[in-house]
């Protein structure tokens, strides 16, 4: 039997090597995440096709919520409330385009299991079509201007000039604004911002910007921006702003990633991302593993990277956590995706 | 008389010759397609505004002289801005299954070239995507979609 003092000792040296083994505190973010709700994304399965998987922010539970290998499936969106999941299909032999996805193949609507999905509508309707706030309507984006559809009749029950904007809309928690990525405010594609009683629009990022998303709060909002003057095409980052007048803050970067598909936890205290080596998602192959951070570690730049921790001397290394491969990943508090 | 026939026979051969040289770029598609027929040159091909892009599908802006007008009010010598997607791909290859319905014969964008075009507009109605606009800020009124863009001289 060991003495007191032998127990004091080898419990301290157990809690050493933890400590080492965490040296930048991913164990600690794994832990600290683990238990707030699922995350939802695309991924390949291993037949091929792209499903939609749910797992625990902290990569664990892994399982597929539609198993269907006669067709792709993408762009996953929790309801507000998390009881149910938007998202488009296409046929197999498609390939998502994620410029264009939004407006691909036919928007169904199931629970937030993945059960009782049913299509909405007929290939290509529907385009880009995203929650409202309080889950009974959804957004769309078509050529003719933007159009709010009431979910339970798909009647529509407002249309608005689109002013430029052309993909990835996704309408403030406050119900007040629409971010999306817009022509019309430079040279090339911007992120921008619709005031929706106004129809005031303008820039929140201009130059190679795009994904954009809310956080909760509806004040600020996410978003990826290949950020000119890097050498080469250069490598697209993940920033924050709250709009006009406000600088805008790094997030996340990393030299050899592609940063994309930002999407803010519920309580604003996370960021979940893709980082793929091929630039615009490389939808057609298996992906790369996504990323998780805490926002109050920002700016945080992955790797060695040494261009860019020449620009942010003061960014912070991590803790980022690696999670399956996959795409579009978004994120709810609600136990009900979790219930098979 | 041998004489007379052989200059006959060149004068024919030459006037053929000035015949096939001579292309008003007409064909079914481009008097047809769009709303608007127009013979324009093109001003030039701002540095940036064409490039060939694997992952992404964009239409470009580009700057043109009107020399005439075949259809729809525009003026002859008005300067129209048109997009043009893809301009990396010839015409004939431009179109894809997110945009249909375009082609033409002009296989690539050259300042001066002569450009007999079917066009519609304004051009958000038709394209909704990127586009890369480097007279953003320096131009005023719609952008013109160009449906079939053929080759003319």
């Amino acid at each position: 039997m060991k003495s007191r003092t032998g127990r004091w000792v080898a419990a301290l040296l157990a809690g050493a090597c933890a400590a080492s083994a965490d040296t930048n505190g991913v164990e600690a973010l794994r832990a600290e995440v683990k238990g707030r709700g699922w995350i939802a994304f695309a991924a390949r399965t291993e037949a091929g096709d792209l499903d939609l998987f749910v797992c625990r922010p902290d990569g664990s539970a892994k399982r597929n919520l539609t198993r269907t290998p006669e067709w792709n499936e993408g762009l996953p969106r929790f309801s507000p409330d998390g009881g149910r999941l938007l998202f488009r299909r296409i046929p197999r032999k498609e390939t998502f385009d994620n410029n264009h996805h939004g407006a691909q193949g036919v928007l169904l609507l199931a629970r937030s299991d993945g059960s009782d999905a049913k299509p909405l509508g007929a290939a290509g309707e529907f385009p880009w079509g995203t929650w409202s706030p309080d889950g009974r309507q959804i957004l769309c984006l078509a050529p003719k201007g933007f159009s709010i559809v009431q979910l339970d009749t798909l009647a529509t029950v407002r249309s608005f000039p689109r002013k430029g904007f052309f993909q990835q809309p996704a309408w403030s928690p406050d119900g007040g604004v629409i971010v999306g990525v817009a022509n019309s405010f430079g040279e090339s594609w911007s992120v921008a911002r619709m005031d929706l009683a106004s129809g005031e629009s303008a820039a929140i990022s201009t130059t190679d910007s795009c994904t954009p998303d809310w956080f909760p709060g509806g004040t600020d909002a996410i978003y990826s921006w290949r950020r000119p003057g890097q050498k080469g095409y250069g490598w697209t980052q993940l920033w924050r702003t709250a709009g006009a007048g406000t600088p805008p803050q790094l997030v996340y970067a990393e030299e050899g990633r592609h940063v994309y598909g930002g999407h803010v936890s519920p309580d604003a205290k996370y960021v979940l991302f893709t980082g793929n080596g091929v630039e615009d998602g490389d939808p057609a192959n298996g992906g790369s593993p996504m990323g998780l951070m805490r926002l109050a570690d920002a700016p945080v730049i992955g790797g060695e990277s040494p261009a860019f921790r020449s620009l942010h001397p003061k960014a912070g290394r991590g803790p980022v956590l690696a999670l399956p491969s996959g795409w579009e990943p978004c994120w709810t508090f609600s136990e009900a995706p979790g219930k098979p | 008389m041998n004489d007379r026939i052989a200059l006959i026979g060149l004068s024919l051969l030459l006037a053929a010759c000035g015949a096939r040289d001579r292309n008003d770029g007409a064909d079914a598609q481009v008097r047809s397609l769009g709303t608007v027929e127009v013979t324009a040159r093109l001003v030039e091909v701002p540095e940036g505004a064409v490039f060939h892009r694997d992952l992404y599908d964009y239409a470009t802006i580009l700057k043109y002289e009107v020399v005439a007008v075949h259809r729809g009010a525009v003026a002859a010598g008005a300067t129209i801005f048109v997009g043009h997607y893809d301009p990396w791909k010839p015409r004939a290859e431009a179109a894809d299954k997110r945009v249909q319905g375009i082609g033409g014969t002009v296989r690539r964008f050259r300042a001066g070239d002569l450009h007999r075009m079917a066009l519609e507009t304004p051009m958000d109605d038709v394209f909704m995507g990127g586009i890369v606009d480097k007279y953003f800020g320096k131009r005023e009124g719609p952008a013109y979609w160009a449906v079939w863009t053929n080759e003319a001289n």
